[in-house]
């Protein structure tokens, strides 16, 4: 057992809010749950001891803004040290914003819905998020609204513990787009779960950044519920840190769904960074399309476990997975298992991993053109990320983001440049 | 005859993978020439333009190559390019996720410097990045656009020379330019190079087909054959071989090799 | 079209008959009493029996390994018996003549004449019945090349120094819950040694058949090939038709000392169980081999028998330059369960591996890929290669795939790749628009489909595989 979560269950009310049955359930279960070990196989590579080991940081407020990506409308909310840090003032027809805390009958009622409908209880730190999380946001959007607005929801911790929820459902024919953005290099921890429920032929654009690097104990997940012809394309971008785990459940629950999934990790120092994926296909006629690069520095370890299963009734799925990772030095580590699991004949289905150099041909271009062999590294383990940034749907979001990413490789760049 | 060359290639030879490809080979360009090199499928022509540019695993094993007075055979790839080499490639290379743009200035920067020149600024680039787009007929977002990603082979073709148009090489090598072009690609790329030709620049032409030379006159011709140059001639002997096609060649080897021999010497 | 092809794999279990021999058979159940018997039977020395006693004390404190996707019911070790022997064997017989005749025709019916007149040019056999060695051919003919090729039970005796050398040696017996058990309780199996530098003259092979009722067979093949010598093995197994569940828990240790090569084939023709699941073996092996400098391993297997199979036949490439392959077909039909693949551990600079995996499920069956290539910090440049097929026939099977990929070296490269597909409408319409019957058709798309693989068997044993396959058996339609 650990102390940590000893002390983070102690701390627990069973207050009555909307959530309150919820999280009993999720309580109990988790009483009922051995803590990982090494052989707990979805822990297999990532300990969990700096949880019990380390110390964490007092947290101030006093902490510095990022920039906003420009050239886009966006609906900004921040929350500080877990706390959601002004009144939401929307006033867009078709979406509702609400605090979890703030929620009114009908708002409550969606909620209930929504909370654990697309994420599944086995996710450890899932159910500490259910028991836990007081804070976060409800966004609904109406049927046949199409938010213009960006939604950016940005999240910035400097110690302590904070659990933060955010419930989203997109009614029929719905769209919206949604930036989930965490930072923080301090020591703390941060347990931040999100769930999207997708109406019939709805549309989301999504967009995870977990910037949180150093002493940060991030413990994650995104999970989507995907209706008849709902569509999501979602583009997860991850720094490492002691510990950083996500977990991303996509549940294909009506027909005709298409989700695309771009995931990047970008690990240096002695980080650690742990994707877990999982993607349902229950019902047929389901598109799935997953594209997870990295690269891996210094001591950092990188571990990315990517599951597609394809129950018997989902026939004429095409799920497709590919995992490619670039590691610069001799002390890097990367651990993947990408995994399928088949039940229906009449399907296409296709994954690949692979553990490479650059591209010999593509150095010896850029260099036969002048460019050094250093800037010519540097410049392709730079291309092997952007080209997934470029599909992000929402370009000034790419020219920020690439902002974000140059300062990230400037860090790397001298094990950029050497062959590995 | 002047004494001054731009290249000298003597006795070249070179292996790939343990096998001899280049046995051999002499060609001296003079500036401002343009040479044409031609001959049938293995013979080596791709492997030259391989060799001149210093791609790892095609291995030098006797011989030289002067580019402009310095020996360039043991300079690393970037290095043989700023000092003026240049590499049209048959199968340009794709590098998603790169643009093109970063890519060019980069390229154009780095020759800059090598130069002693200051890189220039982002603005002066875009401008003569794009009157070489339009010089070749690719539209500006190709500039925006990965390397070669997803480009057609002929749009390939003409970004190979859209970069030579920038980096201004000394000596600009043509692996099968032609090949898989339909005429007006062909008249982009032959357009491309003639507005090139200054008197100083030199350019060898490699190509398995005289129609190229149609566009882009040669100064001389040879015939490249089981690593050698076994034949030299003037533009006029393209057209023979366009003629004639190149079983002659192996006739030749198996009539008498000893005459081929004294060809070459010639 | 499903039923036409779920009828055309519908195929009879040719090797399923019971022979008529009188064996002498230990009671079920184990304990140390047991091993000591068994040590006894075979007239062991103390280090032989002790090292099975430390095996046996250390596998009562194991638990059976739960991570494969398999289901199957707690196996009772006490229902087991662990020894049975044909009488006839007891006295040992000196030649072929001695050998009880109705051991000889068994052999026969399944295709493997023990006779050295009627067998294969080019194959040596050691038969291996339930717990014994019944006989093994050509070993003169061996011996001249200095070839060692015996029942274990016999080198323990009779080459003692190179079988407590390297027996273990890459299995360690705490590897794992089977191969615990099989170090406390191996009754027989086959013993290799091929000295520096000879390429052993003939193809070597042993072929394993169950025939008791309730015995479990342990069966344990160490092959060692010394400097800069080479060996083909090939390995075959059948069992008959019953009702009950049989366990069978082999290990297998190769060991490729520098320069050597070792090609190790396995048609695994077990009892499958009937259409609903009753019946069949329980194949738990565990196959290992350790490549030293330049060395090279090549795993080739065809699994189409066994109720459940559970089986990663591994390269240890320890030594810089070494090579380890791994083809595998395994095809499951009715209730099978397969979960199979392979580890390729890296560890010296420039090793390669390649594994090619093909999966073929139908029925209600189960078969998954599972396994593991590992690139440790010294793999400087190592290379591997994976390729993951699987064909699902029918709505009711599943296919599955677990690779795991571990690197810890920057100039090592990893490539993983898996497909799934099925036969489809498509390719049965043109075949039958050529004219050909719909099993017919079936079955050219399922050979086609373990093409890569079957080209790295033995001509002889491409042939048995091939059979295996070849899925339009007359008489299975209708």
């Amino acid at each position: 057992m650990s102390f940590w979560l000893d002390q983070a269950l102690a701390q627990a009310e069973l207050s009555n809010d909307c959530l309150a049955e919820h999280r009993a359930k999720s309580l109990e279960a988790l009483r009922a749950t051995p803590w990982p070990t090494r052989k707990t196989e979805a822990w297999r590579y990532t300990p969990l001891l700096s949880l019990d080991n380390s110390v964490i940081d007092e947290p101030n407020d006093n902490i510095d803004y990022p920039g906003s990506p420009e050239g886009v409308e966006l609906i900004e909310l921040f929350f500080v040290n877990g706390k959601l840090q002004s009144n939401i003032n929307v006033a867009v027809e078709g979406l509702t914003i609400a605090s979890l805390d703030n929620l009114n009958d009908e708002q409550q009622a969606v909620a209930k819905t929504v909370c654990q409908s697309a994420k599944p209880s086995r996710h450890l730190f899932g159910m500490v998020n259910d028991v836990l999380a007081k804070q976060g946001v409800l966004i609904s959007v109406a049927d046949g609204s199409d938010i213009k607005p960006i939604i950016r929801l940005v999240h910035l911790q400097n110690g302590g513990q904070s659990h933060v929820r955010h419930l989203i459902k997109l009614g029929q024919g719905a769209k919206v787009s949604v930036i989930e953005e965490y930072r923080g290099e301090q020591s703390f921890v941060a347990t931040s779960f999100s769930e999207f429920d997708l109406g019939d032929d709805a549309v989301l654009n999504h967009y995870r950044f977990g910037l949180q690097t150093g002493a940060a104990k991030a413990l994650a997940g995104c999970h989507f519920n995907l209706a008849n012809r709902s569509q999501m394309h979602s583009t997860l971008v991850s720094f490492g840190s002691v510990l950083s785990r996500l977990d991303v459940d996509i549940n294909h629950a009506g027909e005709h769904a298409l989700a695309t999934q771009n995931a990047i990790y970008l690990l240096a120092d002695k980080e650690l960074f742990d994707l877990h994926s999982n993607v349902e296909h229950m019902q047929p006629h389901g598109t799935t399309e997953e594209n997870v690069r990295g690269i891996i520095g210094d001591s950092a370890k990188a571990v990315f476990n990517g599951r597609i299963h394809i129950h018997r009734y989902a026939q004429k799925t095409l799920a497709e997975l590919n995992n490619r990772n670039l590691l610069l030095t001799p002390k890097a580590e990367i651990n993947t298992k990408p995994e399928l699991e088949i039940y229906a004949d009449d399907v296409k289905c296709a994954h690949g991993a692979t553990v490479a150099e650059l591209d010999n041909k593509a150095l010896y271009y850029l260099r036969s053109r002048g460019v050094s062999e250093q800037d010519a590294r540097i410049m392709l383990n730079f291309g092997f990320i952007n080209e997934l940034i470029e599909q992000m749907p929402a370009e000034p979001l790419c020219e920020w983001l690439q902002g974000e990413l140059r300062t990230r490789f400037g860090d790397l760049r001298t094990q950029l440049s050497v062959e590995g | 005859m002047t004494s001054k060359q731009l290249l000298t290639v003597k006795g070249l030879q070179a292996k790939v993978d343990e096998k001899d490809i280049l046995k051999g080979l002499d060609l001296d360009v003079k500036p401002g020439e343009v040479h044409a090199i031609m001959g049938p499928n293995g013979a080596g022509k791709s492997t030259f333009g391989y060799v001149l540019s210093g791609r790892d695993g095609y291995e030098i094993t006797g011989g030289e190559v002067v580019l402009d007075g310095k020996d360039i055979t043991e300079m690393d790839i970037e290095e043989r390019a700023r000092a003026g080499l240049f590499l049209a490639f048959q199968y340009p290379v794709e590098i998603p996720g790169v643009s093109n743009l970063e890519f060019l200035k980069a390229a154009v920067d780095a020759h800059r410097e090598a130069q002693g020149l200051e890189p220039l600024s982002s603005k002066d680039f875009l401008k003569e990045a794009r009157e070489a787009s339009k010089k070749v007929n690719l539209p500006a977002e190709f500039l925006k656009r990965g390397v070669n990603e997803g480009f057609s082979g002929g749009e390939k073709k003409r970004n190979e020379i859209m970069q030579m148009l920038l980096l201004k090489p000394k000596l600009c090598i043509l692996d099968e330019s032609d090949s898989g072009l339909d005429i007006d690609a062909l008249q982009v790329v032959a357009e491309g190079v003639n507005s090139m030709r200054d008197g100083e620049r030199s350019f060898i032409v490699v190509t398995h087909y005289q129609r190229l030379l149609d566009y882009i006159k040669p100064d001389y011709v040879h015939v490249l054959s089981d690593g050698k140059i076994v034949k030299s001639g003037d533009a006029s002997l393209a057209l023979e071989l366009e003629a004639q096609g190149y079983s002659w060649l192996a006739e030749m080897r198996e009539a008498d090799p000893e005459e081929m021999h004294r060809e070459v010497s010639e | 079209m499903t039923e036409e092809i779920d009828k055309a794999l519908a195929r009879k279990y040719e090797a399923g008959f019971v022979s008529a021999i009188e064996s002498e058979t230990f009671p079920p159940g184990l304990d140390e009493e047991v091993i000591r018997k068994i040590s006894a039977m075979k007239n062991e020395p103390q280090w032989m029996l002790d090292w099975r006693l430390k095996a046996f004390a250390a596998w009562q404190e194991m638990e059976t390994p739960d991570w494969a996707h398999l289901n199957f019911p707690v196996i009772n070790y006490q229902d087991i018996s662990y020894y049975s022997a044909p009488k006839s064997m007891a006295d040992k017989p000196k030649s072929l003549d001695e050998v009880d005749p109705e051991l000889l025709r068994t052999y026969e019916k399944l295709g493997i004449p023990l006779i050295e007149q009627q067998m294969l040019a080019g194959i040596a056999v050691d038969a291996v019945f339930d717990s014994v060695s019944v006989v093994t051919t050509f070993r003169d003919k061996l011996e001249e090349a200095g070839v060692i090729f015996c029942p274990i039970s016999e080198a323990v005796h009779k080459y003692p120094e190179l079988v407590k050398k390297y027996l273990g040696s890459v299995v360690p017996q705490k590897d794992n819950y089977f191969a615990a058990l099989n170090c406390a309780v191996f009754t027989d199996g086959s013993f290799v040694y091929i000295p520096k530098g000879v390429r052993c003259p003939m193809e070597l092979s042993t072929y394993f058949r169950i025939n008791e009722q309730n015995t479990g067979q342990f069966e344990r093949t160490l092959i060692v090939a010394d400097e800069g010598s080479y060996v083909s093995y090939l390995e075959g197994c059948t069992a008959p038709q019953r009702d009950e569940n049989q366990l069978h828990a082999a290990v297998v240790e190769l060991v490729a000392m520098d320069n050597a090569e070792i090609k190790y084939s396995t048609v695994q023709n077990w009892y499958p169980g009937d259409e609903e699941g009753r019946g069949g073996i329980y194949n738990f092996v565990t196959k290992r081999g350790i490549c030293h400098t330049n060395a090279k391993i090549s795993w080739t297997q065809v699994e189409t028998g066994s109720a459940i199979t559970w089986k990663y036949p591994s390269c240890v490439l320890k030594g810089d330059n070494s090579v380890g392959e791994f083809y595998s077909v395994a095809l499951t039909r009715g209730k099978q369960q397969a979960d199979t693949g392979t580890k390729m551990i890296h560890l010296g600079k420039n090793t390669r591996s390649t594994i090619i995996s093909k999966g073929i499920s139908a029925g209600r069956s189960n078969n998954a890929y599972r396994g593991l290539v590992r690139m440790n910090p010294g793999a400087d440049k190592a290379r591997n290669f994976t390729q993951c097929d699987s064909l699902l026939i029918g709505d009711q099977c599943g296919a599955h795939t677990f690779p795991y990929v571990e690197s810890r070296n920057p100039s090592a490269i990893v490539e993983h790749e898996a497909t799934t597909s099925k036969v489809s409408d498509d390719q049965l319409f043109l075949c039958q628009q050529r004219g050909l019957d719909p099993e017919k058709a079936v079955s050219m798309i399922v050979n086609g489909f373990c093409k890569e693989v079957f080209k790295e068997l033995p001509m002889e044993f491409a042939v048995e595989a091939g059979k295996l396959l070849e899925i339009s058996l007359e008489g299975s339609v209708g």
